[in-house]
């Protein structure tokens, strides 16, 4: 295996990063551009956690553009094996060689050759020569003998195929883990891993986020959607939205020409912003009216 | 470095390696900014939310140098508690009693001693019933896994295998070889009642899911009087007393109130938002005395009810034959239970594991 590759896809500071990710259109909070930061320089994978819907995904996303890397994603779910995040062989088509050869004879190591190989996920990360984010989605769906395998692959970077010999990555991918926390991570796992969580965004913040996503809002809309949500937040709901839901209703709302909130607007498109019928339902007979009242309020006052 | 020994001391899990990085974060990150700061050592030295708190406050005491000390985790033991109580002291200790070989119980006392009502025996009794909770525990409910294994029975060909084994025959699929999908252990969510009125029943209930955690993976176990407390992890140790011992000190409602539909609504909103509930078996052990609002018994349980895969209620007043759903919260619950089973006596807990192996989802309405 030739030499590591030591160039980094690190940046000179905190504020580096910051910029070339707004440049992604992601908008991120001090302590989420700290953590990627660090995840960068330590050459580190970075565990991301939160509520849905806070951006976890976009942000591992962000990160490949503002690091011109490629975004490598492994979509966890429960049952996921190695001939799905690693390797397998593809074989129909060796079967297709064996038929071909037919006198003559087909040796194994020309059968289980690079040829035959059909790489997933984890393996294309590995063996890429250039830079890669890799972003490993929603791990605590994956079961425990997969998490045991990662924790493996992400201490040495290598993995082995029986009949290939072992491959070791020229150039550590960076590594971002989400998990919805519906079970708990092995600590061990948890100790390799840089973590964040993340939060719902600051009232300006998320503002911002609207104004940056849905291009073309106006201004007052965008601080009343924002300020509208952040009161939902505050309520007592089965599932309070996250951005990606304020950036959802405040495309909806743009979409229908309308540049302030009012109670039948809300009333109208508020389904995109709360997806249970519990949460609508009580949102619609109760609050409704003085969630509005406060959103124009505070987005008055910002 | 000291920052690490009063993080320790606060609590939070902190190896040399976790220090190391912290360091060489900081390093990079520079000083100068008091944020910057904050988050290098936090994303660092943390790795659980529910530790950040605890780190906010030794990070606030420490750099910050203001007045609040870190709050120490104090485990406080509860002398009062019916678990640790008086039974503990006259039974031998459950599945070490001396040359009392567990199968030797006689079918006849056997046949007794499944059908007593754990409120009403001896302590000789509940040991010998303790063994024979273990043994019942252990069958779990399955679930078809996306796995698939070796198998002649199997339905769907196993290319890899076949193409291996062509390769001596010149290509030809001779030897056919098949898959078929695992069966792996349903997640399994139990809530136990240990609020004042269950008080007879909440040991032998613990002790049962003591072993059933012990049967496997993907179980969950909670307990509920006033408050809600996740109990997973004091089960997961082997001895049963110890871990009776553990859950006592976590328990700080023992016999107290119910709030049946605040602790569901707990659930449902912490546990229940990160997907626990879903696709799971959820038994709930209570005898259904709602002390506040039957109408939030009602909301939670709709919930619950939609992500689960099963709903199983335990009553143990259901063991009485006169027994009647009065109490409110119970009759509130009732519309969302696929099934209603006693749970009074060992018969009767025998007959709600073969409930968990034989469930089925209800079909929605």
């Amino acid at each position: 295996m030739g030499a590591v590759i030591v160039e980094a896809m690190a940046f000179e500071s905190i504020d580096a990063l910051e910029a070339a990710l707004r440049e992604a259109s992601y908008l991120p909070e001090r302590g989420l551009s700290t953590a990627l930061f660090l995840g960068l320089t330590l050459e580190k994978p970075l565990l991301l956690e939160g509520e849905a819907g806070v951006g976890k995904t976009e942000a591992a996303k962000a990160l490949a553009v503002a690091t011109s890397a490629r975004l490598i994603r492994l979509q966890c779910y429960e049952g996921l094996d190695v001939a799905h995040a690693v390797y397998e062989w593809n074989y129909s088509r060796q079967l297709l060689h064996i038929r071909a050869a037919q006198e003559g004879t087909v040796s194994e190591q020309e059968l289980f050759g690079p040829d035959f190989l059909i790489r997933r996920p984890l393996l294309e990360a590995i063996e890429s020569d250039d830079p890669v984010v890799l972003l490993i989605d929603e791990i605590d769906r994956a079961d425990d003998e997969f998490e045991a395998f990662l924790l493996e692959v992400l201490s040495d970077f290598q993995i082995t195929i029986p009949e290939l010999g072992t491959v070791t990555a020229r150039r550590r991918p960076a590594v971002v883990l989400t998990s919805n926390r519906t079970r708990e991570l092995h600590d061990a796992l948890k100790r390799r891993c840089l973590f964040h969580w993340i939060g719902h965004p600051s009232l300006e913040r998320e503002i911002e986020i609207v104004a940056l996503r849905v291009p073309g809002i106006p201004e007052r809309l965008a601080a009343q959607a924002a300020a509208f949500v952040q009161g939902l937040r505050q309520l007592d709901l089965a599932k309070p939205p996250g951005v990606a839901e304020t950036i959802d209703w405040a495309q909806a709302l743009a979409a229908l020409g309308r540049d302030e909130l009012d109670a039948r607007t809300v009333e109208e498109t508020l389904g995109s912003v709360l997806k249970y019928h519990e949460d609508f339902a009580a949102v619609r007979d109760a609050a409704l009216l003085s969630l509005v009242e406060e959103a124009r309020a505070v987005a008055a006052a910002s | 470095m000291t920052f690490g020994r009063v993080l320790r001391e606060a609590g939070l899990e902190v190896g040399p390696g976790r220090i190391a990085d912290a360091l060489t974060g900081l390093d990079r990150v520079g000083l100068a900014g008091r944020d910057d700061v904050y988050w290098t050592l936090r994303t660092t030295l943390v790795s659980r939310v529910e530790d950040v708190e605890s780190f906010d406050r030794a990070f606030a005491a420490w750099f910050l140098a203001s007045p609040r000390r870190p709050v120490y985790r104090v485990r406080t033991r509860d002398p009062s508690s019916s678990l640790a109580g008086d039974r503990r002291v006259d039974a031998p200790p459950v599945g070490q009693a001396s040359g009392d070989d567990p199968t030797g119980v006689g079918w006849s006392s056997h046949e007794v001693l499944r059908r007593k009502d754990f409120a009403s025996m001896t302590p000789e009794e509940f040991a010998q019933a303790a063994r024979v909770l273990a043994e019942v525990a252990r069958r779990r409910p399955l679930r078809r896994s996306r796995r698939l294994r070796p198998d002649p029975r199997g339905r769907s060909l196993d290319l890899r295998r076949l193409a291996r084994r062509s390769l001596a025959r010149g290509g030809e699929p001779i030897e056919r070889t098949f898959r078929r999908r695992v069966e792996v252990p349903r997640k399994l969510v139990v809530l136990c009642d240990v609020s004042g009125s269950m008080e007879s029943y909440t040991r032998a209930l613990l002790l049962f899911l003591h072993a059933i955690v012990g049967s496997g993976p993907r179980v969950e176990v909670f307990a509920f009087g006033t408050r809600l407390i996740r109990l997973t992890d004091d089960f997961r140790t082997r001895d049963p007393e110890l871990a009776l011992a553990a859950a006592a000190t976590r328990v700080v409602d023992w016999a107290s109130g119910t709030r049946i539909g605040a602790s569901l609504k707990t659930f449902n909103d912490v546990w229940g938002r990160r997907a626990l509930t879903r696709g799971a078996v959820v038994v709930i052990v209570s005898d259904g005395w709602e002390r506040q609002d039957s109408a939030l018994v009602t909301r939670e349980m709709a919930r619950l009810r939609r992500a689960a895969y099963a709903v199983v209620w335990v009553n143990p007043l259901k063991g009485s034959p006169e027994y009647q759903p009065l109490a409110a919260g119970m009759r509130a619950a009732l519309p969302y239970v696929d099934r209603f089973v006693a749970g009074h006596n060992l018969a009767s807990l025998e007959e709600l594991a073969s409930v968990l192996v034989g469930i089925e989802r209800r079909h929605a309405a």
